[in-house]
């Protein structure tokens, strides 16, 4: 995790004294950095670089809606991706003083929103969908060229959504949502009666599937959306359900690079507030808690990734970022607000801009 | 523990983290200026209860047209029975984009309408049906079973549009049994839909009285977000659905249109539009805008009166329509509409309601 000293000397000794005065001294006086995607105003997007204090650090402009947004302390470089089907991604420097680079997406393929840095900082991976034989792919671009595309590698399944890099450092976990889009139809999804969702396991280093992980067929609605790895290398998984209204399964369960896969079950009163649906999920520092988080159900919970036991409820909102601090977690809404919770002191706060989907510790 | 953080108390920071950006348009406080109630009642009873109803009906006559067609076949009863599936699909397009209760569930929406098809799986199965004289698909009873794109409205208007349908008219008892299957299942479904939505202890009850018990809606607040996640839902699959693949390839693609086989496509986009603007009235958001936010419901309405003005200019068929340069540019000028509505509900009407459904709220992602 990325606090305030590792990036100050990522930044490098004049960095704070390039800073506004207001802008440092939020720096010199907070803990946490956070990045999230915005919308600014009615169509005006961007990412932001924020203590947990509220004061901004750094800002850039987007040309459409982001989503998530991945960092590379090795790199020193942040990359937000367009939301789905974006067209772009922007890399930027936190610190602000590198002009941030654009990276259009390649012929045929179109980001979904998500991606990951490779350990070393020198190769920025991103989930793609090659759209015209729907088939989700993993572009790999190279950072010391300028972000050129040097190849990609199948995902093994339809709609990827997150990528993480596993801590092995050379195995991806690939949420296959199973959700076929094409461009030519917006966010139209156009297979739910056939949708096939899967989670993979694929080696960095040359592409070979590792393992496919899928839930029982009876669940092939529920697709496999967002990712965390515990303590104990467990990959816990959040999943949203495009089945009938009216039914509610399970929503949050792990696998293991050993082949283990399944749901936990929840308390429904937990359930009930992510209305079949997370956005989101967080794991805590010491990797123990898990957050999930709901915007359509307002809702966020916790829960302990070993015993299972719910930790908090809370009633949050449009709530859907969620990221890490000492003690607890830190949310923000769809609405401009941002507050500690499940034990966070981080106090509540309002922004003049919406948090898109996802708060990530830099 | 349970927190609950939805009523912040606005603390102005002592510096804000990015410049502060006006509205487009002064907003009052986020209220109703009528009760939530009223809202739900007029969206249910004055819209979505009459429309399944008239859908209902015009799924029977469709249903009566095609038995008689195929009990006599002749020219005047074959376009009888075209005349009926096109009122069909006018009163079904004013209702598809209920997304919430009976047509949600069962695969019922797919069922009556399997669209988008990108890869024509629809067409490939009705043809191969038809070649093959499979009598699993002439029967209600099996047909219920297979797959359902070959079931649904696009499969009948191709049943009584496509390549070869001009046979109805003289005799094609196979090609007629077929066609009576998916009507009859098509009415079946609209009737059951219709009486679900008619039942007081049906699916209505959890919007009209909720309860935090509930796992569809907890509030009224809830529900009234969900119908306006309705319009939002709405314009962007007219726009996503129906009017981005006719367009957004390098020249335009007519046969990539919903409807195009019975000339159908833009008096469908009408009822679309229509549908729409009655249930924004039904629902009564202009009520519920009224005073010092009325300039949102002015926006919709404004734009609402654009969209009949645009597909007005558009006649069929839709292959010479889009050759015209005016006519294109009004199929163009409806996308720029639903974009339109994207900003005046999902930002404006929810920001002067106070409802949660203007950002990530409705993400799917």
């Amino acid at each position: 995790m990325w606090r305030r000293r590792a990036f100050l000397e990522a930044a490098g000794a004049g960095f704070l004294a390039s800073l506004m005065p207001g802008r440092a001294e939020a720096l010199a006086q907070s803990e946490l950095l956070l990045a999230s995607a915005v919308q600014q105003s009615a169509g005006r997007f961007g990412a932001v670089v924020l203590t947990e204090t509220g004061r901004l650090v750094h800002a850039v402009d987007l040309p459409v809606r982001g989503h998530d947004v991945t960092w590379s302390a090795a790199a020193g470089r942040a990359a937000v991706f367009a939301r789905q089907p974006g067209l772009f991604a922007v890399v930027f420097d936190p610190t602000g003083r590198v002009a941030p680079v654009t990276i259009a997406s390649a012929e045929g393929r179109h980001f979904f929103g998500h991606g990951a840095f490779s350990a070393d900082g020198r190769l920025l991976y991103a989930t793609e969908n090659d759209f015209e034989n729907t088939r989700g792919v993993i572009g790999i671009f190279d950072v010391a060229g300028g972000y050129r595309r040097i190849g990609e590698f199948d995902t093994y399944g339809v709609g990827p959504h997150e990528v993480l890099l596993l801590p092995d450092g050379h195995t991806f976990a690939v949420a296959n949502g199973g959700i076929e889009t094409h461009p030519d139809y917006g966010r139209t999804e156009l297979n739910l009666t056939t949708m096939d969702p899967s989670l993979s396991f694929v080696d960095a280093r040359d592409g070979h599937l590792v393992g496919q992980l899928r839930l029982p067929p009876e669940l092939h609605q529920l697709s496999i959306r967002h990712m965390v790895v515990d303590a104990r290398h467990r990959i816990w998984f959040g999943c949203q359900y495009r089945g009938e209204a009216g039914v509610n399964p399970q929503l949050i369960g792990y696998a293991t690079l050993d082949g283990e896969i399944g749901l936990i079950e929840l308390p429904r009163d937990a359930l009930r507030g992510l209305r079949n649906y997370v956005g989101g999920l967080a794991i805590s520092n010491d990797r123990r808690t898990v957050a999930a988080s709901s915007p359509i159900g307002g809702a966020l919970l916790t829960f302990d990734a070993d015993s299972r036991q719910v930790g908090a409820l809370v009633d949050f909102r449009v709530t859907c970022g969620a990221a890490p601090d000492e003690t607890g977690f830190i949310a923000t809404n769809g609405l401009g607000h941002m507050a500690g919770v499940a034990g966070s002191d981080v106090p509540a706060q309002d922004f003049p801009f919406q948090f898109d989907e996802h708060l990530r510790v830099l | 523990m349970r927190l609950l953080l939805a009523a912040f108390a606005l603390a102005a920071l002592a510096a804000p983290a990015a410049a502060q950006t006006a509205p487009a348009a002064p907003l009052a406080p986020a209220q109703s200026a009528i009760p939530h109630h009223d809202l739900i009642v007029g969206a249910i009873e004055t819209y979505i209860r009459p429309g399944f109803r008239r859908f209902a009906a015009e799924a029977e006559a469709l249903a009566g047209g095609v038995v008689a067609l195929c009990a006599a076949p002749s020219p005047t009863a074959l376009a009888e029975a075209r005349a009926r599936f096109r009122a069909a699909v006018l009163a079904f397009s004013r209702v598809e984009f209920i997304r919430v209760g009976p047509l949600t569930t069962a695969d019922r929406l797919e069922r009556l309408l399997f669209w988008p098809d990108r890869k024509g799986i629809g067409l490939r199965q009705v043809q191969q049906a038809l070649a093959n004289r499979d009598e699993t698909a002439a029967d209600p009873a099996t047909l219920g079973g297979k797959s359902v794109a070959m079931q649904g409205l696009a499969a009948v208007e191709y049943l009584l549009f496509g390549t070869g349908a001009e046979a109805l008219a003289t005799g094609d008892a196979y090609r007629c049994r077929y066609a009576e299957a998916s009507v009859t299942l098509i009415a079946g479904l609209a009737r059951t839909i219709s009486a679900e939505w008619d039942d007081p202890a049906g699916p209505s009850d959890h919007m009209l009285v909720p309860l935090p018990e509930y796992d569809d809606f907890r509030t009224e607040l809830e529900v009234i977000e969900k119908l306006a996640a309705t319009l939002i839902h709405g314009t962007e699959m007219i726009r996503d659905q129906r009017l981005t693949p006719i367009l957004a390839g390098k020249a335009p693609r007519p046969r990539a249109a919903l409807f195009w086989r019975s000339d159908m496509t833009v008096p469908a986009l009408a009822a679309n539009f229509a549908g729409l603007y009655d249930y924004f009235l039904a629902a009564r958001f202009p009520d519920a805008v009224a005073g010092s936010n009325e300039w949102v419901a002015n926006s919709a309405i404004f734009e609402f009166q654009n969209a009949a003005r645009a597909t007005a200019v558009i006649t069929a068929p839709l292959a010479e329509a889009l050759a015209d340069p005016r006519q294109l540019r009004a199929l163009n000028y409806l996308v720029l509409i639903t974009g339109s509505f994207d900003t005046i509900v999902g930002q404006d009407l929810a920001a002067a309601l106070g409802l949660a459904v203007g950002f990530s709220a409705l993400d799917r992602d």
